[in-house]
C-alpha cells in the first residue's frame, strides 16, 4: 500500500504508476455544453419571420394580376401606370430614408438610375413582339410547370438576410425574370408581355430593395407595410379561388406562427459539447489582446 | 565454326584452273566468283586482279584451285599443290571433281590457324546471274506490333547479304568472254557470251537524249505555273483537286526524266514505279476518252446535267417547304422558321438561275475539259469530283450559314448560362468563377437568355439537315479520292517483277540438301526467296500528296456539337484551320 499518493497527471511521457489507459476522478471536468446556444423569444422570431412572409405575398400578388390580365378584367396600361406610379413612390422613399448616405457610398448618380431606367423600358417593349410569340407552339401545361417550378426556386434562393450557402440572389432574380417571360408569353397582345415583364422587375428586384431600407431603419413601419401585402395578397386570391385563399392562409400561418414555435420547442433537444478538444478559433480583435 | 564455300554453278563443267573470288574471315566465308584456266603467266594473273579491284572495289584474290579431270589421271594434283605457292593466300582451297562424276571433293589448307583441314565444310552452289541481279531486302520481324518490317539494309552484317552484295558489285569481272583476246582467259556466268536484245540497247541509247529534252520541257511548264502561285489564282488552285493531281504528276515526270542516273537500286525501282503506273494511268486515261467522244456522249452528258441540277434544287426546296411546316412532328418557332426558311429558298432560286445562265456554254466546257483526261484517269477522276463539287456549292453554302448561326447561339446560351448561375468565365485563370453583375446584366442576360433558348430548336434542326446534306457530299468526294490515291500510289512495276522475274526481290535464301556422305563435304543448292505481295506493296509505295482525316471520331462529333465548320479533307502542305 503506498503511503504518499502519487498525482497522476495527463502525460504519457513520463513513466507513471499508473496504466497508460488510466483517468481519475477529474475525468471530463473541463467539458461544457450548450454555451453557445442562442435563447430565443417568441415573439421577435415571429417579427423576424415576416421577411418570409414578405416574399411569399409578392408572387402570390404577381400570379394573381397576371391572372386578371389573362382574364381580361385588368387593362394593361392600369398596370403599367399604377406600377409606374408605386416605383416612383417608392423612389422618393428610398432617398428619404437613405439621406444621401447609401448613394455617396456606392457613388450611383440620379442621372445613371434614369438611364438604367430608360434602357430596362425600351429593351423590354423592343423585344415585346418576340417574348409574346416566343412559346407558341409549346403546351401550356409545360409552360405552367416551368413557371412554378422556377418561381419555387426563386423562393428558395432569395437573400432573406440568413449567412448560408444556398443563398444567390443573382439566380433567385434571374429564375423570377424567367418565369415572368414564360407566363408573359400567354397573354394576348404584345403590350401585356411588356407590362408583366416590366411589373416582375419591378416586384422583384426593386420592392426587396426597398424592403431592406425599410426595415433597416423604420422596423415598425416595415411591419405594417408586410401585413399590409400579405392581406391584399390574400383578398386578391379570394377572389379567383376560396381553396387556394384558404390554403394560401394557412401556410403563411404556419410560416409566421408555428415554425417559430417549433424552433423554439427544438432548443430543449441541443446537445452541443465543447471542451479543449476543440479547433482554435483566431480571433480578429488583436488590438484588444494587446491591450 | 564451319567454313562455308559459295561456288556457281556455270563453273561445274569448266576445265581446271585456279579459283578467283573473296575471302572473308570474320565469318569463314569464301565466295568463289570465277574460274581461270590454264594455261596462264601468274604475273597476268595478279595485274588482272589488282585492275578488277581498283574497278569494283571488291577485295578479290585467288582462293584455291580447281580441277575438272578424267578419272584416273594424278598428276594433275601434284601440279595444283604446288600452285600454292606461287599466289599469295590466306588460305588454299582445292576443288576436285571428276569428269561426268556429280559430287566434289575439298581440301583445305594454308598457313595459320584458318587452314585447319579437320573443320567442317560446306560447299553451296548459287546461280550467278540471278544472284548478280537481285537486290537483297532484309525484313525484320517485329514482335510488338505483329508484322514484318521490311528495310533495305545497306549495311547489313548478314552473311547472305554481304555476299550477295560482293557478286552485285563484281559486275565488271562478267564483262569479257571467250570471244575476247584478253590476258587471262576465265569462266563465269557470262562466260559463253553476251545476251542483250536490241529493242533494250536501242531504248538505251535514246533514253539519254530524250530525258534531257523533257526534262528542259518540263523546267519550262513548271516556271509558268510558278505565276499561279499569287493570290487570288492561288485560292481557287487550292481547292480543285485537279490542280493538286496535275502538280502530282508534274513532279512525278521531272523525277523520271532528270538525268542523273539512280542511286541506289531503291530508287531505280522507285523511278520504274512512277514510269509505268504513269503509263497505265494514260492508257486507261485514253481508253476512257475513246469511249466519251464515240457517240456525241459529252452532248448527251451536258444535257443531262441542267436538269439533274434543276431536280437537285427542286428536291432541296421541298426538304426546304417541309422544314417551314411541322417537319417530324416537332413544334418550331414559326417566326424564325419562316425567316430562315425563305432566306434558303432565295438562294436556292439564285443558283437555279445562275445554273441556267450558263448552260449554253456547258457542253463546250465538257468538250474542252474532257480533253484533260488525256493526261490520265486519275485526272479525270479528279475533274468529276471537282464538278461535283462546283454543283453542290448551295449545300456548302447553307451548311457554313447554318453552321455559324448554330455556333454563335451555343456560344451565347453557354456564356447566358453562366451569367444566370451568378458566375463568369475567368480568362486569365481559365476557369469559372462567381462573379457580382449589375441589375441591368443580369435583366437583359436573362431576358436574351430565355430568348436564345426557345429558338434553339429551330436552328439546331437547320443545322442538323444541312450537316447531313453536306456528310454525303464529303463522303463521295472522299471516294473518289481514296480511288486516285489508290492509283497513284501503287506499286504496279514492282509487283510485276514479283510475277515474272521473281529472283530480283529477295528476302531470304533456302538450301536444298545434294549431297550428305561422310567423307565429303555438306552439298547444298542455294535458291532465293523471294519477298511476299504485302511486303513489296509495304515497302515500295510512292509516297502520297493528300491526308487522310485529321480528327478522330470523338474530335469530329465534338466539333458537330459545338458547330464549328469541319474540313475533313485537308491536303499535307495546307495550313491547318
Amino acid at each position: 500500500m503506498e503511503n504518499c499518493r502519487i498525482r497522476w497527471r495527463k502525460v504519457l511521457y513520463e513513466h507513471q504508476a499508473f496504466p497508460d489507459n488510466y483517468v481519475d476522478q477529474r475525468f471530463l471536468e473541463e467539458l461544457q455544453k450548450n454555451i453557445y446556444v442562442r435563447q430565443y423569444e417568441y415573439w421577435s422570431v415571429v417579427r423576424e419571420s415576416s421577411v418570409v412572409t414578405q416574399q411569399l405575398a409578392s408572387v402570390c400578388v404577381f400570379v394573381v394580376l397576371w391572372w386578371y390580365m389573362d382574364q381580361g378584367v385588368l387593362l394593361p396600361h392600369w398596370l403599367f401606370g399604377t406600377g409606374l406610379l408605386f416605383s416612383l413612390i417608392g423612389y422618393l422613399l428610398f432617398d428619404v430614408i437613405d439621406t444621401g448616405q447609401g448613394r455617396r457610398q456606392n457613388g450611383r448618380t440620379r442621372w445613371a438610375d434614369l438611364k438604367s431606367a430608360t434602357l430596362f423600358l425600351t429593351f423590354t417593349y423592343g423585344f415585346s413582339p418576340l417574348l409574346k410569340t416566343l412559346t407558341e407552339s409549346i403546351s401550356t401545361d409545360t409552360i405552367y410547370a416551368m413557371s412554378v417550378f422556377m418561381l419555387l426556386g426563386h423562393l428558395v434562393f432569395f437573400d432573406y438576410g440568413a449567412n448560408a450557402a444556398v443563398v444567390s440572389s443573382t439566380l433567385s432574380l434571374n429564375m423570377a425574370i424567367f418565369a415572368s417571360v414564360c407566363l408573359a408569353s400567354r397573354l394576348p397582345r404584345s403590350f401585356h408581355a411588356f407590362v408583366t415583364v416590366t411589373f416582375a422587375i419591378q416586384i422583384f428586384a426593386l420592392w426587396p430593395m426597398l424592403q431592406k431600407k425599410l426595415k433597416a431603419s423604420v422596423p415598425c413601419c416595415y411591419l405594417g407595410v408586410t401585413v399590409l401585402c400579405t392581406v391584399s395578397a390574400l383578398l386578391g386570391l379570394l377572389t379567383i379561388s376560396g381553396v387556394a385563399a384558404l390554403l394560401f392562409a394557412l401556410l403563411l400561418f404556419s410560416v409566421s406562427f408555428l415554425c417559430p414555435l417549433y424552433l423554439i420547442q427544438l432548443q430543449h433537444y441541443k446537445d452541443n459539447i465543447h471542451g479543449p478538444w476543440d479547433e482554435a478559433e483566431i480571433k480578429d480583435d488583436l488590438p484588444q489582446f494587446l491591450k | 565454326m564451319a567454313m562455308k564455300v559459295f561456288f556457281p554453278t556455270c563453273c561445274n563443267t569448266a576445265d581446271s584452273g585456279v579459283l578467283i573470288g573473296h575471302w572473308v574471315p570474320e565469318m569463314r566465308m569464301a565466295v568463289v566468283l570465277g574460274v581461270v584456266h590454264f594455261p596462264f603467266i601468274p604475273n597476268q594473273v595478279k595485274q588482272h586482279l589488282t585492275e578488277m579491284q581498283s574497278l569494283t572495289g571488291v577485295d578479290l584474290c585467288v582462293l584455291g584451285s580447281w580441277s575438272n579431270h578424267s578419272p584416273g589421271n594424278k598428276d594433275l594434283s601434284r601440279f595444283l599443290e604446288d600452285l600454292s605457292g606461287v599466289f599469295p593466300h590466306n588460305i588454299w582451297i582445292q576443288l576436285s571433281k571428276e569428269k561426268g562424276g556429280k559430287f566434289f571433293n575439298c581440301y583445305l589448307s594454308g598457313p595459320g590457324p584458318e587452314g585447319n583441314a579437320a573443320d567442317r565444310l560446306i560447299l553451296i552452289f548459287y546461280d550467278q546471274r540471278k544472284v548478280m541481279l537481285s537486290h537483297w531486302h532484309s525484313v525484320k520481324a517485329d514482335s510488338l506490333q505483329n508484322c514484318s518490317h521490311v528495310e533495305v539494309d545497306h549495311n547489313s552484317t548478314s552473311e547472305f547479304a554481304m555476299m550477295f552484295a560482293t557478286v552485285a558489285k563484281s559486275e565488271c569481272l562478267f564483262v569479257m568472254d571467250i570471244y575476247d583476246q584478253g590476258p587471262v582467259k576465265m569462266t563465269h556466268w557470262q562466260s559463253e557470251g553476251k545476251e542483250a536484245s536490241i529493242v533494250v540497247e536501242l531504248a538505251k541509247m535514246a533514253s539519254a537524249p530524250v530525258c534531257t529534252l523533257l526534262s528542259k520541257l518540263l523546267f519550262l511548264v513548271s516556271g509558268t505555273t510558278r505565276t499561279f502561285n499569287l493570290w487570288p489564282v492561288n485560292f481557287f488552285w487550292r481547292k480543285l483537286s485537279t490542280c493538286g493531281q496535275l502538280g502530282y504528276r508534274l513532279e512525278h515526270l521531272q523525277t523520271v526524266s532528270s538525268t542523273k542516273k539512280a542511286s541506289s537500286p531503291s530508287e531505280h525501282m522507285r523511278k520504274a514505279n512512277i514510269f509505268v503506273s504513269f503509263l497505265i494511268d494514260v492508257f486507261l486515261g485514253l481508253l476512257l476518252i475513246s469511249w466519251l467522244y464515240r457517240e456525241n456522249r459529252i452532248g448527251q452528258m451536258a444535257d443531262a446535267l441542267v436538269p439533274a441540277a434543276d431536280h437537285v434544287a427542286k428536291e432541296l426546296t421541298e426538304l426546304l417547304e417541309w422544314l417551314m411546316g411541322a417537319p417530324a412532328g416537332l413544334k418550331m418557332n414559326r417566326a424564325l422558321d419562316q425567316v430562315l426558311g425563305r432566306f434558303f429558298l432565295y438562294h436556292i432560286h439564285l443558283w437555279i438561275s445562275y445554273i441556267h445562265l450558263m448552260s449554253p456554254f456547258i457542253e463546250m466546257i465538257l468538250w474542252y475539259v474532257g480533253l484533260l483526261a488525256s493526261l490520265g484517269l486519275t485526272v479525270a477522276l479528279s475533274v468529276i469530283s471537282d464538278i461535283i463539287a462546283l454543283l453542290t456549292f448551295h449545300i456548302y453554302c447553307f451548311y457554313v450559314y447554318g453552321a455559324r448561326l448554330y455556333c454563335l447561339m451555343v456560344h451565347g446560351l453557354s456564356s447566358l448560362w453562366r451569367l444566370f448561375r451568378g458566375k463568369k468565365w475567368n480568362v486569365l485563370r481559365q476557369r469559372v468563377d462567381s462573379c457580382s453583375y449589375d441589375l441591368d446584366q443580369l435583366f437583359i442576360g436573362t431576358l436574351l437568355f430565355t430568348i436564345l433558348l426557345f429558338l434553339l430548336p429551330t436552328v439546331a434542326l437547320y443545322y442538323l439537315v444541312f450537316t447531313l446534306l453536306r456528310l454525303l457530299v464529303v463522303v463521295v468526294q472522299g471516294l473518289i479520292r481514296l480511288l486516285v490515291d489508290l492509283i497513284n500510289t501503287f506499286p504496279v512495276f514492282s509487283i510485276l517483277l514479283r510475277v515474272c522475274r521473281a529472283y530480283r526481290l529477295a528476302a531470304g535464301v533456302k538450301f536444298h540438301v545434294l549431297s550428305q556422305e561422310s567423307g565429303r563435304p555438306l552439298h547444298l543448292l542455294m535458291q532465293i526467296n523471294p519477298l511476299t505481295f504485302s511486303h513489296i506493296v509495304q515497302m515500295y509505295r510512292l509516297p502520297t500528296y493528300s491526308c487522310y482525316p485529321q480528327d478522330s471520331w470523338s474530335a469530329l462529333c465534338r466539333k458537330l456539337f459545338v458547330g464549328e465548320l469541319i474540313y475533313p479533307w485537308h491536303h499535307k502542305n495546307e495550313k491547318q484551320e
